[in-house]
């Protein structure tokens, strides 16, 4: 029972004993019982006046006038409920995407990892400064650590319970029947124990496993492995498989929801110390100059964040004396997927450009449904300026408006939330469906927690209270004497329609800016579509073979390659077999430093590593000098360099016979000049690039162009025959060259498709928006109408005036937009391959579109205005 | 009741009442009828205070905590209800009290009969 209840019933029976005594004071007096009871009655007062003066001070007031306010808003709500439908509509749809991108985005970058108390685990990251000139060797992630760095830190450290570090996306070839790829981790011994993710059948590393460099490995296998590899094989514990030629033994299978850290799931996780077992050559442990390992930690329970950055920064600067030229700053997060310094410095910046693309939608919403409110305030004018007349206070009535409003959107954004529950899965089966074909799945989690639901709650009182607070304070500073007299009907307040005009403007520029970003796309994407990227690049298929990593050694490698060169020669409808270190638009770099004799600038040029007939296969011609010979190796002087690379490096001079030096001074000689073309990056021919001639070194690793004049499946078929004729455990992927065209167009295709869509939405909303306008202010001006049309205006002129008053606005937004669009759209220009951030096919097309919508979207309703018949109107009046 | 008998009974100044009931629990804790009873007889029956008009003074007071309601005993071994001052309470009380002698004297200095101006 509340306090306020108790002393209520308290009161009843304290008035009742009152009485009582003041009669047996009155009968001691000498009263009859009658009178005195009448006495004291009377010297009381009124009862249950007492009462209700007592209920008032215990009453809520602004709980029983919010109580009031929300059954008087539904029910005014209810009335109109056609309006009330395309309110709570426009907010839903606005909350919902808003809320769908945020859970998406909330999986990437927000949600803690999926392992037990994640809140306690902290990524460590560093960041190298040089002063002058150092060097440092990276693989994966120029922020992680070195094998004696990471020791230094998990042993010196007073705040982490454990230290743990992996490599990540480690390649290995799981040997069988039919070998396969996969992607596991490299982990030191305490992994799973800093992560108290201890596997659900067999175990985790032992220290006995860590010491292991080759003979008698363990691995731990995950779930999906065990699922999709072994068959679920519930004997697989103990027995031993073979990953790049080296073999372990299962200890243990991992719990199903675990994939590890990153944010594309590992299949295995092996000792570090296997590391040089698994990709012989790299001498990864060896080396204290090179970045390859992720370190995460469990900090102690009670240490700040604070007391972790202070402790692991001594240890960082006892590190920093032993190598003089450069300095190292920590980087220490929450442990998340994504949360290296690099990737959030690129995750941030794009999030948040998706972010505001989907506010903006939701600004549109909420501008719209601002319109309809002012519309139907304007409507009720009278009621208001009577309920002022009477006395309401006007900061109550805006309360009683705002809470309307609230009400509104708290029903649109429960049903936008619903929805999203259910885009957000479809928005991630877009995402997903449109990534190239061999991107590995992501192990994102996008159902919503309680940030998402937060956000979305945030999200619907804020659309509340910005579109009902602007015709809340608008309607409820009424021109009493007007409003009373139905005056107000015909003129309606300047202000108000000003406000509408802002609010039908900023929604058409908000919808500019969509449509053209969508426009700017999907010319990008068209012009990636009908490229010439320079090169032949139908009618090739290519394979990727690194054969270090599959236990090859040079001589090995070399004699494979010749021997499997020589078979897919073989295959009926082959014409051409070529290799190179880099297959184009694979999106596989090798760049270095050069200089020229007598000029002491480091020029950064890529290379590429190819056998002679590469040229002619490709399709890329030598248009000045020679091409390589087949005796010209690694060994050999001349280079090929492109056309534009020879203009920038030698203008106005003959390139043919220059020299340029490598960065240990080794020096080269042009011999020949090749056409320019798209071979590193798509849309871009002219940045720094020259040919090497292969070499016997390049066989362990390099791609095989296969030129074909016949049906690609056989060609395929008959590649892999042939790889596994000479070695059958060999594992390889055979793929179109055009196919590599697909991973550049993913991130245009994608965002081109939802830019696209919420251009759509924007434009559906700003039309019924305009819709709304023109149709409203008909009815509001059918007098003015009908009298100019009684002193014989023609109707077509009023039409005309009619739109050119609706379509003022729209210009106006629209220019806005256009604007808005030329300055922000260089962001987009990476993803547009070639056109410029301006295009003016792009710029034309979107805002004529727009017009043309806007044009009909206001014409319906005003063609209501021709219809006048003046002689009804002004009866009325 | 006589005519000059009602003139002497003066209403109750809004609020002044607060102070009253504040004042007579300084004594200690008393029930409702108790407490009507004291402010007339103090007053020498001067201020009338509608007794009804008691209960939400007092229901106030104890939503300002200012007072606190308990179970009793009165005098003749009937149950009642008994208010008495918190700390709080008497804090108030002081404040009121400062607050109301000011006021009165105030009042007062304005009121002084003509002659003395003259004087």
């Amino acid at each position: 029972m509340t306090r306020r209840k108790r002393m209520l019933q308290q009161l009843n029976d304290d008035i009742r004993d009152h009485i009582e005594r003041e009669t047996e004071d009155n009968l001691d007096r000498g009263m009859s019982p009658e009178e005195a009871r009448y006495a004291a009655l009377r010297k009381f007062g009124n009862v249950a006046r007492v009462q209700e003066q007592t209920w008032e001070v215990w009453s809520v007031t602004w709980f029983e006038q919010l109580l009031q306010d929300v059954r008087y808003g539904a029910r005014s709500l209810l009335r109109s409920p056609g309006l009330t439908i395309a309110a709570v509509l426009a907010i839903a749809l606005g909350v919902g995407i808003n809320a769908g991108i945020f859970s998406v985005l909330n999986g990437l970058a927000l949600r803690l990892l999926p392992v037990p108390r994640a809140q306690e685990l902290l990524s460590v990251y560093q960041i190298l400064h040089f002063h002058g000139q150092g060097n440092r060797y990276i693989h994966n992630n120029e922020g992680y650590f070195s094998w004696s760095e990471y020791r230094d830190y998990r042993d010196h450290n007073q705040v982490f319970s454990g230290l743990a570090a992996y490599e990540p996306y480690m390649d290995a070839t799981l040997a069988g029947s039919n070998a396969r790829q996969l992607l596991g981790t490299a982990a030191s011994c305490n992994y799973f124990e800093v992560l108290e993710e201890h596997p659900a059948a067999g175990r985790g590393f032992a220290a006995a496993d860590c010491a292991a460099s080759g003979a008698s490995a363990v691995v731990v296998v995950s779930d999906s492995a065990w699922r999709s590899q072994f068959g679920a094989d519930p004997g697989l514990i103990g027995r031993t498989i073979v990953l790049n030629r080296t073999p372990y033994t299962v200890i243990g299978i991992a719990r199903p929801g675990f994939a590890g850290t990153e944010p594309v799931p590992s299949a295995f996780w092996i000792p570090l110390t296997m590391d040089e077992a698994m990709e012989p050559g790299q001498h990864r442990l060896a080396n204290d100059n090179m970045s390859w390992l992720a370190m995460i930690g469990r900090t102690r329970p009670g240490v700040t964040m604070a007391e972790v950055r202070a402790d692991l920064d001594v240890i960082a600067q006892r590190i920093n004396q032993h190598f003089s030229g450069r300095t190292i700053a920590l980087s220490i997060h929450a442990a998340r997927f994504f949360s290296s310094p690099e990737e959030r410095e690129y995750l941030i910046p794009v999030s948040s450009v998706i972010l505001t693309a989907f506010a903006l939608v939701l600004l549109i919403a909420c501008a719209n449904v601002s319109n309809l409110l002012l519309a139907r305030a304007s409507a009720r004018q009278k009621e208001i300026a009577l309920r002022v007349s009477l006395g309401a206070g006007r900061w109550r009535l805006v309360r009683q408006l705002l809470t309307e409003s609230l009400l509104l959107s708290l029903a649109g954004g429960v049903l936008g939330s619903l929805v999203a529950f259910w885009s957000f899965e479809h928005l991630m089966h877009f995402v997903t469906s449109h990534l190239p074909a061999d991107f590995p799945p992501l192990a994102i989690n996008v159902a919503p927690d309680l940030r998402v639901l937060l956000y979305s709650l945030l999200l619907t009182l804020f659309t509340g209270i910005v579109f009902g607070l602007a015709p809340a304070l608008q309607s409820t500073r009424p021109d009493l004497n007007s409003s009373m007299k139905g005056e107000g009907a015909g003129s309606g307040k300047r202000s108000g329609r000003f406000l509408l005009k802002l609010l039908v403007g900023s929604q058409v520029a908000v919808c500019m800016v969509l449509l053209l970003a969508a426009g700017l796309l999907l010319r990008g994407l068209y012009y990636a579509q009908t490229v010439d990227p320079g090169f032949e690049i139908k009618g090739v298929a290519t394979t990727f073979l690194d054969l270090t990593r599959q236990g090859y050694d040079q001589t090995r490698a070399t004699q494979f390659m010749q021997r499997f060169a020589e078979q897919i020669r073989g295959i009926p409808g082959v014409l051409d077999v070529a290799q190179a270190e880099c297959a184009p638009l694979a999106h596989d770099f090798s760049a270095g430093h050069f200089t020229l004799p007598g000029h002491s600038d480091l020029i950064l040029i890529e290379y590429n590593h190819v056998t002679p007939n590469y040229f002619a296969l490709t399709g890329i011609p030598i248009v000045r000098g020679r091409g390589f010979t087949s005796a010209e190796n690694h060994n050999a002087t001349g280079v090929i360099v492109t056309e534009s690379t020879a203009h920038r490096l030698w203008p106005n001079k003959d390139s043919l016979g220059q020299v340029l030096r490598d960065s240990s001074g080794h020096p080269y000689m042009v011999v020949g000049i090749a056409k320019d073309a798209q071979v590193s990056h798509l849309g871009e021919s002219t940045s720094n690039y020259l040919y090497f001639p292969f070499g016997p070194e390049d066989n362990s690793r390099n791609f095989i162009l296969v030129r074909y004049a016949a049906a690609y499946s056989n060609v395929a078929k008959g590649m892999r025959a042939a790889a596994q004729s000479i070695d059958p455990n060999i594992s390889m992927d055979v793929t179109r060259l055009e196919d590599y065209l697909d991973v550049w167009r993913a991130p245009s295709r994608i965002v081109a498709g939802l830019s696209g869509t919420l251009g759509g939405l924007a434009l559906l909303l700003c039309s019924i928006g305009l819709y709304g306008m023109v149709s409203y202010s008909v009815g509001r001006s059918m007098r003015d109408i009908g009298i100019r049309l009684a002193l014989g205006a023609n109707r077509k002129t009023v039409l005309r005036h009619v739109l050119g008053q609706a379509m003022r606005p729209v210009l106006i937004g629209a220019a806005a937009g256009v604007i808005l669009s030329a300055l922000v759209s260089r962001i987009l220009s990476s993803m547009m391959f070639g056109i410029g951030a301006h295009d003016p096919l792009a710029f034309v097309a979107a805002p004529c579109f727009l017009l043309v919508v806007a044009a009909l979207a206001s014409f319906i309703p005003a063609r209501r205005a021709m219809e006048v018949d003046p002689m009804v109107v002004l009866r009325c009046e | 009741m006589s005519t000059r008998e009602q003139q002497e009974r003066i209403e109750l100044l809004q609020g002044t009442l607060d102070l009253l009931i504040l004042r007579t629990l300084q004594l200690g804790p008393l029930h409702g009828h108790a407490i009507a009873k004291a402010i007339e007889y103090r007053s020498d029956e001067v201020l009338q205070v509608e007794q009804g008009s008691l209960y939400p003074a007092l229901h106030r007071l104890i939503r300002r905590r200012w007072i606190s309601v308990q179970e009793g005993t009165s005098e003749n071994n009937r149950r009642a209800k008994f208010y008495s001052l918190t700390a709080q309470g008497r804090r108030q009380l002081r404040v009121e009290t400062s607050k109301w002698e000011k006021l009165a004297a105030a009042i007062a200095q304005i009121l002084r009969p003509a002659g003395q101006e003259e004087r």
